[in-house]
C-alpha cells in the first residue's frame, strides 16, 4: 500500500455543495483553501479524514426518518470517518466530495450542512489505493456505500495511468442501494456503461442487486466471477480493487485468490481518533505467512489492506 | 507567556512547566501526535500502558460512542517492554514534558519487571501504576478496588522505582475512593492519578447483544467530568491535603474551564484524555486558556488555585 509522508493537519472546511442521490444518497462537496487545499490535493484515492460534526444540527423532526427518530437526538462526541469519492484542485483551493447515506445521528446532521457551512476536518489520513508495476487491468468492485473510494480511484488511474483498462463492478440489495445517480439508457447499457459516475471515466460499469431490481441477479462478486471466466485475464497483469461489507470483501479475497490475482481492499472499523492514538479500529492481519496474528490499525496501516493479510470474522 | 505568571506546578518535587499532561492510552507514544500539535507545550506526558510482553489486545469493536462519552476496551494493547525501549524511548527522550510510562501487568511481577528495566532511563520522570484497568481478564482493576492488593502493588513497585517518581492510577469503581488512596500514599505512592474509566456497557438492541467485543468497557469524555471532579476533591480533603503527595486529576476535561476546576477542587495537575480524539491539539489550547484565566483573574502563581474550592 501506499504509505505516505504527506502533510496532514486539522484544517477548515467550507461546504459548498451537499446533494441528495437517490433516496439515502448524498454528496457533499468540501472546499480546503490555502495548507488545506495544499494537503489535500495530494489525497491518494482510499484515504480518509475525519469530519467533526458535533456541532452540526439536527434537520427538522418531519425530514428524520422513521428509523432513526428514537435516536435522532444522540450527542455526537467523536469524529467521524470518511473517505473521498472525487477531488479536485482549482486556483489554489481544492475541493473533496464525500459519498455517504444516512444511517445514524451523526450522518443525520450532516444532511443540514449547506454552502457557506464550515467544519473542522482531519486528514488526509491512512494509506490509500496502490498500483503494482505491470498491470494493465483494474477491477473495481464495489458494494452498497462502498462506492466512494473506488470512483476516486477511478479518476485518478484514468488520469495517471492511461494504459491500465478499468472495469466496475457495481452491488447492492437493490436499485435503491445503489450510491449512483441512476442508470443510464438501455443503449448505453447494452454498450456496457451502466453507471453514469463511472461513464464519466469511460469505464464499463456492471450493476448487480439481490432482487435483481438492476442489473445481474445476485451478487456482485458472481457478476465478477463470471467476467473472470468470460475474459480470463492475465493474473499477474491484473489487479482488482473494492470496498463494501465485510462478507463481500471476504468472497472477494477468496475469487481473487482461486484466480491468482491481487487484490486490495478499503476496510472499515469504528474509530474514535482516526490518527492511530486510541487503537479502536483493530484489523486483524496474518503475521507474515505463519498461523500467528496481529491487529492492525484501520487507521494508520490502512484502511487500505492486501486481501491476503485479512483475517475475516464473520 | 505571560511573564508576571507562573504556571508551573511542582509535581512531587518535580517542575513542570505548567499542568497540563497527556492521559495514558490517548495519546500512543507521541510520535502518533507530532504532525497536530506541539507536544513541547504541556508540562507531562504518560505512555499508553507498557507490559513486560506484547499484547494483541481485544477483538473488534473496541469502541462504542455514548452520550457525551466513550466506551474502550482496547485490551492494553502494547508492543512489550523491549520493543518499546528500543522504538519508542528514542521519541520520547526528545520531548520537553515530563514523561511518565505508565505501567501494567497480571502479576506484581509483571509490574515490577517494567519498573525495574526502565528505573534508570533518564529520559522518563516517573511512573505511573495502572491498577485500574478495567478492560483485562487478569490483573489491572483488580488489584486497584482491595486496599491490601493495593499496598502490597504500591510498595513492590516503589522499590523497583529507584529514584524516579511513582504515581498511582485510582479506579472510580470501588465503595470509597480514599480508602484505596491512602493505601497507595500509605505504602510509597509519590502521587495520585485519578480517576480511570468507568466500567460500563452498550447494547445492540436488534441484536441483545453488547456492543463491544469485549462486553464491557471503560467509559470516559465529557459524561464523567462531574463525577471525577467530585473524587479528586473527596481524595484531596480527605488523604493528601495535608500531606506532599499531588493529585493528577482526570476524567472528561477537554477545555481550560473543565481544568480549573480540577485544580480548584485540590488537584496539582491534569490530564486530558478523551478530548484528544477529537482535538488532537486541545492540550496546548488548555495550557493557554489556563493562563488566560490566571491573567483574568489576578492570579500570579497557579499554586494559589489549587485546592481553593470555598465553602457554600
Amino acid at each position: 500500500m501506499t504509505t505516505s509522508t504527506q502533510q496532514k493537519g486539522d484544517f477548515l472546511a467550507t461546504v459548498s455543495a451537499n446533494r441528495q442521490i437517490g433516496k439515502t444518497f448524498y454528496r457533499l462537496t468540501l472546499e480546503f483553501t490555502d495548507i488545506g487545499a495544499q494537503a489535500f490535493a495530494k489525497t491518494i484515492p482510499g484515504q480518509f479524514a475525519q469530519l467533526d460534526l458535533s456541532n452540526v444540527a439536527l434537520p427538522p423532526a418531519e425530514k428524520i426518518p422513521a428509523e432513526l427518530s428514537d435516536k435522532a437526538d444522540r450527542q455526537i462526541l467523536l469524529r467521524r470517518p470518511f473517505s473521498f469519492c472525487n477531488l479536485t484542485t482549482k486556483n489554489n483551493k481544492t475541493s473533496a466530495e464525500i459519498l455517504y447515506c444516512v444511517l445514524g445521528p451523526a450522518t443525520l446532521r450532516m444532511t443540514t450542512l449547506s454552502a457557506g457551512n464550515t467544519i473542522r476536518v482531519i486528514g488526509p489520513l491512512g494509506n490509500g489505493f496502490s498500483v503494482p508495476e505491470n498491470k494493465k487491468t483494474a477491477l473495481l468492485v464495489t458494494g452498497g456505500m462502498g462506492a466512494g473510494p473506488l470512483l476516486h480511484l477511478a479518476k485518478f488511474l484514468t488520469t495517471d495511468f492511461p494504459s491500465i483498462i478499468v472495469t466496475a463492478f457495481a452491488g447492492a440489495k437493490t436499485a435503491e442501494d445503489l450510491p449512483f445517480k441512476g442508470q443510464l439508457d438501455n443503449i448505453s447499457q447494452n454498450l456496457g456503461f451502466s453507471i453514469p459516475e463511472f461513464a464519466t471515466y469511460a469505464i464499463e460499469s456492471f450493476v448487480a442487486t439481490d432482487d435483481g431490481s438492476a442489473g445481474f441477479t445476485g451478487f456482485v462478486t458472481d457478476s465478477l466471477e463470471d467476467w473472470l471466466n468470460k475474459n480470463n485475464p492475465s493474473p499477474a497483469e491484473t489487479i482488482i480493487y473494492s470496498c463494501g461489507p465485510e462478507p463481500m470483501l471476504a468472497k472477494l479475497t477468496q475469487i481473487a485468490q482461486n484466480h491468482k490475482i491481487d487484490a486490495q481492499l478499503s476496510m472499515e472499523r469504528q474509530m474514535a481518533c482516526g490518527i492511530g492514538l486510541c487503537q479502536s479500529c483493530a484489523v486483524e492481519c496474518k503475521l507474515d505467512n505463519s498461523n500467528e496474528t496481529v491487529y492492525k490499525m484501520c487507521c494508520k496501516d490502512g484502511p487500505v489492506f492486501d486481501s491476503q493479510l485479512v483475517v475475516f470474522n464473520l | 507567556m505571560n511573564e508576571n505568571i507562573d504556571i508551573s506546578v511542582d509535581f512531587a518535587g518535580l517542575r513542570l512547566t505548567n499542568p497540563v499532561f497527556t492521559a495514558s492510552g490517548t495519546c500512543g507514544y507521541a510520535d502518533e501526535l507530532a504532525d497536530f500539535t506541539n507536544l513541547n507545550s504541556i508540562g507531562g506526558f504518560i505512555t499508553k500502558s507498557i507490559t513486560s510482553k506484547p499484547r494483541k489486545g481485544n477483538p473488534a469493536p473496541r469502541i462504542v460512542e455514548t452520550d457525551s462519552g466513550m466506551l474502550n476496551a482496547i485490551g492494553l494493547a502494547n508492543l512489550g517492554l523491549d520493543a518499546f525501549i528500543e522504538e519508542k524511548l528514542p521519541i520520547l527522550e526528545k520531548l520537553s514534558p515530563a514523561v511518565f510510562v505508565n505501567v501494567a501487568g497480571q502479576t506484581i511481577d509483571d509490574y515490577v519487571t517494567v519498573t525495574e528495566r526502565l528505573s534508570n532511563e533518564e529520559a522518563i520522570a516517573g511512573f505511573e501504576l495502572n491498577i485500574s484497568c478495567p478492560n483485562v481478564a487478569k490483573g489491572g482493576i483488580t488489584f486497584g478496588t482491595d486496599p491490601d492488593q493495593v499496598t502490597e502493588i504500591t510498595s513492590a513497585v516503589k522499590k523497583a522505582s529507584g529514584q524516579k517518581i511513582l504515581m498511582v492510577k485510582l479506579s472510580p469503581c470501588v465503595t470509597d475512593i480514599s480508602i484505596i488512596a491512602k493505601a497507595a500514599v500509605d505504602s510509597g505512592a509519590d502521587a495520585l492519578s485519578l480517576i480511570n474509566t468507568f466500567t460500563a456497557m452498550a447494547i445492540d438492541i436488534e441484536t441483545r447483544k453488547p456492543i463491544l467485543a469485549n462486553r464491557t468497557g471503560g467509559l470516559s469524555g465529557p459524561a464523567i467530568k462531574p463525577i471525577a471532579l467530585y473524587l479528586v476533591n473527596k481524595v484531596y480533603n480527605e488523604v493528601t491535603k495535608n500531606t506532599n503527595v499531588p493529585i493528577l486529576g482526570l476524567g472528561g476535561i477537554r477545555n481550560a474551564s473543565d481544568a480549573i476546576e480540577f485544580i480548584i477542587a485540590g488537584a496539582s495537575a491534569v490530564a486530558v484524555g478523551t478530548a484528544n480524539f477529537v482535538e488532537p491539539d486541545c492540550t496546548a489550547k488548555i495550557v493557554e486558556g489556563i493562563e488566560k484565566y490566571c491573567q483574568q483573574n489576578k492570579i500570579t502563581n497557579i499554586k494559589e488555585l489549587i485546592g481553593s474550592l470555598e465553602a457554600n
